[in-house]
């Protein structure tokens, strides 16, 4: 028992260099420039007081937090039926997929903005087809808005939402719904009272990884968003570079780091939280 | 938020790779940089002294070290202007400052952040026993804690296809949604966008100070719907360009290359433009001390390299001497030419640099609600 603790503890002195390392040169920064928001302009918690009193404040935070749950919602909507056609699918085809969901990811996220912009606007290639096709007579307002953001988020987060998904889809035994079927049981119970519950861990995985990313959302937003939209990102850059506010920018910054802690933290009793960050089972 | 300066950066680029800039300009700018790139701010210090001027990057490079830094060493031996393109914002200057090492002598800044600068003890007091107030066109260039070399403004810029029985005069008609429906383009910072609002409220705009920014942020409510709203210059011109918004209040450079390569679909007005000072800072505690007044003081006092930026980049000189000089091509779109000069109205930096914090916030709070 005392061998064990003591072999153990050798362990954690091997890494203790790149512990201190970090601690010194990632971790303590962060920490001064978060502590900013309890010292400035006065000492003291005013600048989180404003989290129940500036409508300013509030209005960032629940606009933020609305866009990243539709976008989360939806990119594991579509990424759960892309990773059950994949699962599914045979050796060769499976390939194919992976490869269409991973190439969007090396593309550039300012790209990728400008090509929905160019998609999007009112001479875009959608209105005008729409509109040559008669199907209506005044373009769409499709971006700079709300519904731009998110058509450029969902397109972002959707090869997240799919990679912790698949690998877990793939560890169900196809066996099972074999079996499942063999007992009488018709396509759609299979689905929900066996494939369903097996994804689940999967599923929770993709959704916590899916917002904790849509959270620091900065270019897309702004691209998208015709300037009518700020997201928190954003706004915590216009405080500190522009309004020179630090003590609010940083408070909303230490928020953030917060909400990101507290979802990992809740969801790591839920689910094998290694699997999100690409150590697969 | 992308800054007038970093616009011109990016105009000039654009310049350049459609060959309206000479690749001879550009390499003679890059070689002079080069000099001064080469060495670390130790080795050149030991060499003698040494100003660094901080720009918002690329071509700015070129442009400020030709026409400001060039002529200051011509005049002084021993003295090396580098050029830095971290790009200066209040933000940064800040952070400088407080780490107590600070190694930028002169920033490219605004009227409203040198105010907010100088509030906050992080910029240095002009001197104007070396800076000469003569040297510029007016007093709203030559604030407590800055001076302008240069001008901008931002005017209003509209689609004339689109409009074809009358063009919008002024910002009355510019807020007219009835009269000139349409999108509006609108540059989401209230500086400069409240001033036009303000005339548009029917003010007087030899009177237009201090704003009623109550009535120009409900006006602003009002016509968010049909709205949007600019960051960078080049989405700006994008906006306009492509038929998003009929209409906008850009900077006058954008607005000129779009007038020039629309042949003239799109048109812009000097009528009430906000003519803005491109003001440099001094942050406190600077390295090369007094001499920075010196280089900026060298900057204010010689109309011929302003006369050559505005060619270059297309920032209006300062230097009340400079405007006679400039080639006859320019003068349309030169913002300080008098004759387009006496249309605009000059923003009031004070007032800004006063209020700017507070009232952008509750700009942005109407933008985004």
């Amino acid at each position: 028992m005392a061998m064990a603790a003591q072999r153990q503890g050798g362990w954690w002195l091997l890494i203790l260099p790149a512990f201190l390392l970090m601690t010194a040169f990632y971790v303590t920064p962060i920490l001064q420039v978060l502590a900013i928001s309890f010292t400035e302009p006065q000492p003291g918690l005013q600048n989180y007081e404003r989290l129940f009193t500036s409508e300013s404040v509030q209005r960032v935070i629940v606009t933020t937090l609305r866009i990243c749950t539709i976008t989360t919602v939806l990119a594991l909507l579509l990424g759960y039926v892309l990773s059950y056609k994949i699962a599914l699918a045979d050796e060769r085809a499976r390939r194919w997929w992976i490869l269409a969901v991973l190439v969007p990811l090396w593309i550039s996220v300012l790209v990728r903005a400008f090509a929905w912009v160019t998609l999007l606007r009112r001479q875009g290639l959608v209105n005008e087809t729409l509109m040559g096709a008669g199907l209506i007579q005044e373009p769409l307002a499709l971006v700079w808005n709300e519904f731009g953001i998110i058509v450029g988020m969902v397109h972002y987060m959707v090869p997240y939402a799919v990679l912790p998904m698949l690998a877990s889809m793939r560890e169900i035994d196809p066996r099972l719904l074999a079996a499942a079927r063999g007992l009488g049981a018709p396509r759609g119970t299979v689905f929900f009272r066996v494939f369903l519950p097996l994804s689940l861990p999967g599923l929770i995985a993709a959704g916590v990884l899916v917002f904790i990313f849509s959270l620091g959302f900065y270019i897309t937003p702004a691209i998208l968003g015709g300037g009518k939209t700020l997201m928190v990102a954003e706004w915590i850059g216009l405080q500190i570079l522009d309004l020179i506010r630090w003590g609010l920018g940083t408070m909303m910054a230490t928020m953030l780091v917060v909400t990101i802690l507290v979802t990992l933290a809740i969801f790591s009793r839920v689910v094998n939280l290694r699997r999100v960050f690409g150590s697969g089972a | 938020m992308q800054s007038f300066q970093q616009d011109c950066v990016a105009l000039a680029f654009e310049k350049f790779r459609r060959g309206e800039v000479s690749r001879r300009g550009l390499m003679a700018g890059l070689a002079a940089l080069g000099v001064g790139a080469g060495l670390s701010p130790g080795e050149a210090a030991a060499q003698g002294r040494q100003l660094v001027m901080v720009n918002w990057g690329g071509i700015a490079n070129e442009g400020f070290g030709r026409f400001y830094g060039e002529p200051f060493m011509a005049a002084n031996q021993g003295v090396r202007v580098v050029q830095d393109s971290t790009g200066p914002s209040a933000g940064r200057i800040r952070s400088m400052v407080e780490s107590g090492r600070v190694t930028w002598d002169l920033c490219d800044s605004s009227a409203s952040s040198s105010q907010l600068l100088g509030r906050q003890n992080l910029a240095t007091r002009i001197d104007y026993n070396i800076v000469n107030r003569n040297d510029v066109i007016g007093p709203g260039f030559a604030l407590e804690f800055g001076a302008a070399p240069y001008s901008f403004s931002s005017v209003l810029a509209y689609d004339s296809a689109r409009f074809p029985n009358g063009a919008p005069q002024n910002w009355a008609d510019f807020f007219d949604l009835r009269r000139f429906p349409g999108t509006r383009l609108l540059r989401r910072d209230a500086l400069a966008t409240l001033d036009a609002v303000q005339m548009a409220l029917g003010k007087d705009p030899r009177n237009l100070y201090p704003l009623d920014v109550r009535a120009c942020l409900a006006r602003i409510r009002e016509v968010r719907r049909n709205a949007v709203f600019w960051n960078s210059g080049s989405e700006s011109e994008q906006f306009l360009r492509t038929g998003e918004a009929v209409m906008g209040q850009i900077w006058h450079t954008r607005a000129n290359v779009l007038q020039r390569e629309t042949n003239g679909r799109i048109k812009f007005i000097w009528n009430q433009g906000l003519l803005q000072a491109g003001i440099f800072v001094i942050p406190r505690g600077n390295q090369g001390g007094e001499l920075a007044q010196r280089l900026l003081a060298s900057m204010l006092s010689r109309p011929e390299p302003q006369v050559g930026l505005l060619q270059f980049l297309g920032n209006g000189p300062t230097n009340p001497r400079a405007a006679a000089q400039v080639p006859a091509e320019f003068r349309a779109v030169n913002p300080t030419d008098p004759e387009n000069e006496r249309q605009q109205v000059v923003l009031n930096g004070v007032w800004w640099g006063e209020n700017y914090q507070q009232v952008n916030q509750d700009f942005l709070d109407v933008v985004t609600g």
